[in-house]
């Protein structure tokens, strides 16, 4: 029988990753009924550690104690055996089985699946935690949301008592990260302890007892919540001043570059993806698309980028029409394109920084001279980018694919503003870019609206879009449930908004 | 590791398949340096050497010739399996190149290859068959398939108690189609109100595929079965659980493993074809000749299973016979299929 | 046509059809546990043809065709052994590694056939078995029940293997290993080890699939006796969606078209051969085509598992 944790403690853990040094004797701990927050900017060493207790990696030093005693955890099975349940970042739920089937999933040793008793028990653990979920549900019909409660269900049912959620409100509405935080705290109440790795401040603020910042991989701060700020914890993190970027109150849109017209577009599963969009975006102006992904946001940016057939509507791009143009006409009609997946679409990961450069003007003048490419152009034009954008990189020969996210999002970001558009779309140009290089992308997002792109940006970030947009639009299964000067938004609405809630938001 | 696997696992396939690919008769190879003038004979087979078929009816003819010439005198090289052109075309031109005399290509497909390769080796004879066009270096073999289909043809219908012959074909081309369409024409010579009936596996080689057709054709009534090509045994074996029911096979004399079902065959002699190729050779002719084989020169035979022979009406023997000699004088001619 | 169609001759299409489908519905019974727990194995036909030889082989030396189905069932688990070695333990790209397995049972089974048989030798191979009373049933009885025990066999593997994906907790482990690895991984369920397991099942099921051409159909042996069904088993996965009930209706679809072009070639209805023998193929096509619904491929298939190297 599971022995409940009344303290853990890792001390003096360090791991090291070919070439990266991921964990540098962190000693973090935490005892029953507490939420204790570890906080860190993208590769500070978060994931590794939580990795580590949960026995997917083994530390080259350190050790592990549980209630006073050592113990050695060396596969996720025995992770569980300790009482230690975990809710990884992407979600480790089987799509085609049913809830059921999914929190019992190896635990069945009998010859047959007991179902009937293993829902009994689920509905028991439910009940406990005010959690409601079908148990004869598959998991591929659930809401991201219920998808993680499952997996909440998945570790109690296991009589885990010390929970690590990864980022867990990262893939939330704000209503659904609402209900997690509560859930959390009542789980807490409840004598359980509960380990949660996140960047977002303000609800590391809102949950937590205590915060153990790790940077580079060490722990450079160990304190309580109410101890201290959301400025404190950001400058922990980052080792530096933050400087937010805020858009200037100055707003003066100029002619449309950019207009949809109720737009329609099939989804890859044939549905209708886009269900009637019309959106205009202006000269000068950042237009922000909010919603949670997967209601047609890829598809409206492939749409705009000629990468996908409209099948009702009409687009127009610096006043012509677009909607049967090709991907290069439309490029070479002003359309700057930053897409989702920058490392496969935004990018060829094998070229050369100094090819995915020049990848959208490689036959023009001045890269090209009769098809011949002009290596000495070519190499300053890419130098002086790489300078001007800060791109971290050894040299222009060094394989884009190779940079971290934010130098690949830098190096599409100088391509596609220095071929100065009239319209810019930029999808979840900050997903998993830390918090410096978001900060970087937000002021040269800025500076191209005050040169006089109309900008696009798609966004699950509401602290992102109502600090740089000057109009949200709400995205939900393929419409536009509401379009609003930023000013008339806040959090609470664009939520229920993105949950598809129209009266309640309007009040 | 894994590669050290990859290894072994290719090394496994590349002796699985030459293992059972090439063989070369080493007695011959073996023999002392006396300079003994040899014939060196390559031969190339779509399927297999021991196919009770097309196939080993060559790999036979040719031991005979061996024996009755003297080990000493004539190496014998085989390679089997080579249904595809491009792969037989590969082992073809090895052979000229080891300056083997006498190349046997043993199927109609191979006479576009042939062709081809024929003219780098001016000096060495090629033979493929059934075909009839000819280069100055290529002889093209032809069984006349049909004059013993004919004859197997009345023998079915003067035998034949239910009334239905059935015939197993594999694809409708070659020799396949000449000796199907004899035997149609002697079952209708043989016995007016007798039918013969035709069905296609759509393979060569689809044992099982010809099997299950013969259960078909039984069961719609036929009780004397025939068919050609190295998928005929399934159809054979398939016949030999039953009772009641025959077997007429044709290439060569199948009735050793089914004795009590095959009641003649049509046998090729491909021991005189070969030898009058070496013979030919010898006087300096290389190719560039059609040759026949024919009941009339004894390059075909029928032969008759002596175990069942109380199974055929003696009226049907004689007809048999009697259609036999009219063919070998010309006074009969089978006639072959339209196009 | 309706006057040469009386009962006796629809009776003999059907039973043949059945007859037909046994070693495509043991072939893709087997690859579908393989395919459900994330490995395609190509290697069938190969496989199909090893367990024909064997099953020959020990038929012919014992004189017993069950000595023939156990050579067959442990030769296929063996070569289901490598699968599993080549594309789980050395994670080598299960498209190459299942046309290698092809390449090796074919060149194999023909160069052992040459070294320990020879030429060609026929057997005495299973015996149908009328079931008492079930094969008295008019019409059916003789169809179903008037077969050899491996077409019993394939038709019981049928709910059989629902039962066991569905109902029991190794296939509950057998599912999430072919469409989310991973998860199974954290809760402890060993996924090389499930994919072993499958292999080594799908294995021995082509084996006897194989086997039941040598000892079942032909009671004899040549080379390539396989002739492609291992591939049109597979096939048949795909056109089953991975469903025991989906792959029995596919292989019965396409054995019943078989069956019925070979009668209606013997019985001389004017119908072009050529268009005859690939009407089985037409037919499952078109099957194929106008079938709606969601196609479950386990999300898995094909891809080696590797615990992340960085989280």
């Amino acid at each position: 029988m599971v022995e409940k944790i009344q303290n853990l403690e890792m001390s003096g853990i360090t791991k090291r990753f070919p070439g990266v040094l991921s964990n540098n004797n962190v000693n973090i701990h935490i005892v029953a009924g507490e939420v204790l927050a570890i906080l860190g900017e993208n590769g500070a060493g978060k994931t590794t550690l939580m990795n580590i207790l949960y026995g997917l990696y083994q530390p080259e030093a350190g050790t592990i104690s549980v209630n006073g005693k050592s113990v050695r955890i060396n596969s996720p099975s025995e992770a569980i055996q300790l009482g230690i349940g975990m809710v990884h970042q992407h979600f480790m739920l089987v799509p085609t089985l049913t809830v059921c089937e999914n929190v019992i999933l190896g635990l069945s040793k009998t010859f047959l699946v007991d179902l009937k008793t293993a829902t009994k028990r689920i509905k028991e653990i439910m009940d406990r935690y005010g959690l409601a979920i079908n148990p004869e549900a598959y998991v591929w019909q659930l809401s991201v949301g219920e998808q993680q409660r499952v997996e909440i269900v998945k570790a109690l049912y296991r009589g885990a008592n010390l929970l690590i959620l990864d980022e867990p409100t990262a893939v939330l509405t704000p209503q659904e990260a609402k209900e997690l935080i509560l859930l959390l705290k009542n789980m807490s109440a409840q004598g359980n302890s509960i380990i949660l790795i996140s960047h977002k401040l303000h609800e590391v603020m809102a949950v937590s007892d205590r915060v153990t910042v790790l940077r580079d991989g060490e722990v450079c701060a160990d304190v309580n919540t109410q101890d201290t700020s959301q400025e404190a914890l950001a400058k922990l993190m980052v080792g530096r001043d933050m400087a937010p970027c805020k858009r200037d109150g100055k707003f003066s849109p100029g002619k449309p570059v950019l207009e949809l017209q109720d737009v329609f577009a099939k989804g890859d599963m044939g549905t209708n993806a886009l269900a009637g969009v019309s959106l205009s975006i202006r000269e000068g102006e950042i237009l922000g698309i909010a919603g949670v992904s997967g209601n047609g946001q890829k598809e409206l940016a492939e749409v705009i980028a000629g990468l996908r057939k409209v099948s009702k509507g009409k687009l127009v791009l610096n006043g012509k029409e677009s909607t049967k143009m090709s991907p290069a006409k439309i490029i070479e009609q002003g359309l700057g394109y930053i897409p989702e997946d920058r490392l496969h679409v935004g990018t060829i990961p094998s070229f050369s920084i100094w090819e995915n450069l020049i990848l959208k003007d490689h036959n023009k003048p001045p890269f090209a001279k009769r098809s011949l490419l002009q290596n000495r152009v070519i190499m300053s034009h890419g130098l002086s980018l790489v300078e001007k954008y800060g791109i971290k990189t050894p040299n222009l020969e060094t394989p884009t694919g190779r940079l971290s996210g934010g130098n690949i999002q830098r190096v599409i970001l100088a391509r596609e503003i220095t071929r100065s558009p009239v319209a810019l779309v930029a999808a979840y140009p900050t997903r998993g870019v830390d918090i410096g290089a978001t900060e970087y992308l937000h002021s040269k997002l800025l500076e191209a609206r005050s040169n006089g792109i109309g900008v696009l940006l798609i966004s699950e970030d509401l602290e992102e879009l109502t600090s740089i947009c000057d109009r949200i639009a709400v995205l939900y299964e393929g419409q536009i449930m509401k379009v609003m000067p930023v000013e008339e938004t806040d959090e609470r609405i664009l939520g229920l908004l993105m949950a598809g809630i129209v009266e309640e938001a309007s009040i | 590791m894994k590669r050290v696997l990859a290894l072994i696992l290719a090394a496994l396939t590349l002796l699985a398949f030459t293992g059972c690919g090439t063989n070369t008769n080493k007695s011959a190879e073996t023999t002392p340096a006396t300079k003994v003038e040899k014939v060196r004979i390559a031969l190339v087979l779509p399927a297999t050497v021991d196919d009770l078929a097309w196939g080993q009816s060559m790999v036979e003819g040719l031991k005979v010739v061996q024996k009755t010439m003297g080990a000493d005198k004539v190496e014998i090289a085989t390679s089997e399996k080579l249904g595809s052109a491009v792969d037989a075309g590969a082992a073809i031109r090895q052979y000229a190149t080891q300056g083997y005399d006498i190349i046997l290509a043993h199927g109609s497909q191979y006479q576009s290859v042939l062709m081809d390769i024929a003219k780098d080796f001016p000096k060495t004879t090629f033979a493929y068959g059934s075909g009839f066009a000819t280069a100055p270096n290529i002889f093209a073999y032809d069984p006349q398939a049909q004059d013993g289909g004919y004859l197997l043809g009345i023998l079915a219908a003067m035998t034949t108690k239910s009334g239905i012959v059935g015939i197993i074909g594999p694809v409708e081309s070659g020799d396949a189609v000449k000796y199907n369409y004899g035997v149609q024409q002697g079952v209708a010579k043989g016995k007016a109100d007798v039918k013969s009936r035709i069905a296609y596996t759509g393979s060569f080689n689809d044992i099982v595929g010809a099997g299950n057709l013969a259960k078909t054709q039984m069961s719609a009534g036929a009780d004397i079965l025939t068919g050609s090509s190295q998928q005929a045994v399934g159809a054979m074996r398939a016949v030999a659980e039953t009772k009641g029911n025959y077997w007429l096979s044709t290439d060569m004399d199948q009735s050793s493993i089914a004795p009590d079902h095959v009641l003649a065959a049509q046998v090729y002699r491909w021991e005189k074809v070969v030898t009058k190729i070496i013979d030919l050779r010898k006087q300096g002719t290389l190719g560039g000749q059609h040759l026949i084989l024919s009941l009339a020169d004894g390059t075909i035979e029928l032969k008759y299973n002596d175990k069942l022979a109380d199974k055929i009406p003696a009226e049907a023997k004689a007809a048999v016979e009697q259609a036999k000699a009219d063919i070998i004088s010309g006074k009969l001619k089978v006639e072959l299929p339209k196009k | 046509m309706e006057g040469v169609m009386n009962s006796a001759i629809i009776i003999s299409i059907l039973a043949t059809g059945i007859r037909l489908a046994t070693p495509y519905l043991l072939a893709a019974l087997g690859e579908m546990f393989t395919q459900r727990s994330g490995v395609y194995n190509l290697g069938v036909e190969g496989i199909m043809m090893m367990g024909a030889f064997a099953g020959f082989f020990a038929t012919l030396h014992s004189g017993s065709p069950l000595m023939g189905i156990v050579a067959s069932l442990l030769i296929g688990a063996l070569m289901g052994l490598l699968m599993a070695l080549v594309s789980v333990t050395f994670k080598a790209e299960q498209g190459i590694s299942g046309i290698g397995l092809y390449m090796l049972g074919w060149g194999l089974s023909g160069l052992l056939y040459r070294l320990y048989v020879g030429g060609i030798t026929s057997i005495d191979g299973l015996k149908t078995i009328k079931i008492p009373l079930l094969s008295d049933i008019p019409f059916l009885g003789p169809i179903i029940f008037d077969q050899n025990v491996l077409v019993y066999t394939a038709l019981v593997l049928v709910p059989l293997s629902g039962f066991i994906l569905f109902k029991t907790s190794w296939g509950l482990n057998v599912r999430a290993v072919g469409n989310k690895p991973e998860a199974a991984d954290t809760l402890g369920v060993s996924v090389e080890r499930i994919r072993y397991q499958c292999l080594i099942l799908g294995g021995m099921l082509a084996g006897l699939a194989g086997a039941f051409l040598t000892i079942g159909q032909a009671n004899m042996y040549a080379d390539n006796i396989t002739a492609g069904r291992g591939f049109i088993a597979i096939a048949l996965v795909y056109f089953g969606r991975w469903s025991p009930w989906g792959i029995l209706l596919g292989s019965l679809l396409f054995s019943m078209a078989d069956s019925f072009q070979s009668m209606v070639q013997v019985l001389g209805i004017n119908f072009p051969y050529e268009l005859a023998v690939i009407l089985p193929y037409v037919v499952t096509i078109i099957a194929l085509a106008i079938s709606f619904g969601r196609v479950w491929a386990p999300a898995a298939l094909g891809k080696p598992f590797q615990r992340g190297t960085r989280g």
